[in-house]
């Protein structure tokens, strides 16, 4: 009877414990995965989401033209692993805690999360690429100070690579052969941290 | 005929609800238990509760992906529920197969056998989710008997 009376009172002070939700606000984790989401700016085409996604929710297209890429995911397929988050190494993948998924059948094929990306020439020789995103370029080279990362993330593979060969020819023109192990030292400096 | 659109009247705000299990995991059937059986959810508060017997029943909950051994089953079960009813997709899995999308045993996804009337994706979707999707069905139901 006494244990009754307790858990009245406390009802009666603490009232209801139902969340108010459809009918007033409700309470998110900051971590909850609602929604994935495609950052543009950083986003390089790679597909690494594509071929991480167990769910099979994302697609890249490569435009007819070739002049760029469209990425897609389709919301009604994505399973929120974020395997595509973990494993993209640009950090273009982020999924929101946007959880409002509750949608009338009409609009089950406009649920989509896409971007169309267009690639820019190559500040060396003018061939289409998708230049490196600036935050990813300062990563990369932090370790090389001697290099611009503004300038270096504009040229295509193939323009780095001669950059590069160019570079080292200079470094072994200038240092003679009695410091082989400063050179050894240089080429296998980490890019990447 | 007056009798019948006053009983309608009344039983308008009591939508029951019906669950389906189409071969799903179970993770969208513990959410959905999880809105009947939480009080801090309370599928209750809108007069829905959740009903044995598919002839009793006005809102169907069907989850999973809809496989060759079930999908006779869940169409059978579905043909007992008296129209109007709604249809709730709930999951990943009945809207596009999901994880389990051109597994040898999958006939999903649902809408290639039953008309689907509101998605709730998710895997499994949060129980307020599901809340919504049930408040929306209830509207499309009301629609459909004609009061809204």
């Amino acid at each position: 009877m006494a244990g009754f009376l307790k858990v009245l009172f406390r009802n009666v002070l603490e009232g209801p414990s139902t969340d108010p939700f459809p009918l007033g606000a409700t309470f998110t984790p900051d971590r909850l995965r609602g929604r994935a989401r495609i950052n543009p700016e950083l986003c390089m085409g790679c597909g690494i989401c594509h071929n991480s996604c167990v769910a099979g929710a994302i697609n890249i297209t490569h435009l007819p033209d070739g002049s760029g890429y469209t990425i897609t995911i389709w919301q009604n397929s994505c399973c929120l692993c974020a395997s595509c988050r973990h494993y993209c190494p640009t950090g273009a993948m982020s999924i929101t805690s946007d959880w409002h998924s509750a949608h009338p059948d009409t609009d089950k094929y406009d649920r989509l999360e896409q971007h169309t990306i267009k690639y820019e020439p190559c500040a060396g020789c003018g061939t289409l690429m998708r230049p490196i995103p600036a935050a990813l370029a300062k990563r990369l080279y932090a370790a090389t100070p001697h290099l611009d990362p503004e300038k270096i993330r504009h040229l295509c593979p193939d323009c780095r690579r001669q950059e590069d060969a160019k570079r080292n020819a200079g470094i072994v023109t200038a240092t003679t052969t009695e410091t082989v192990a400063a050179r050894e030292i240089v080429s296998a400096a980490p890019t990447k941290y | 005929m007056s009798l019948d659109t006053t009983l309608k009247k009344l039983s308008v705000r009591s939508p029951w609800l019906f669950r389906i299990n189409a071969g799903s995991c179970n993770g969208c059937d513990v959410e959905l238990a999880t809105t009947a059986c939480i009080p801090r959810y309370d599928v209750e508060r809108f007069g829905c509760r959740y009903c044995g017997s598919p002839r009793h029943a006005d809102v169907v909950l069907i989850t999973g992906p809809v496989t060759t051994r079930v999908r006779d089953r869940v169409l059978r079960v579905w043909e007992e529920i008296p129209d109007p009813k709604v249809t709730v997709a709930v999951g990943i899995c009945p809207i596009s197969g999901g994880v389990f999308r051109e597994g040898y045993s999958i006939e999903g996804p649902l809408d290639r056998f039953l008309p689907v009337d509101v998605n709730v994706p998710g895997c499994p979707p949060r129980p307020q989710a599901i809340l919504e999707a049930v408040v929306l069905a209830r509207s499309i139901w009301l629609k459909k008997l004609g009061f809204e």
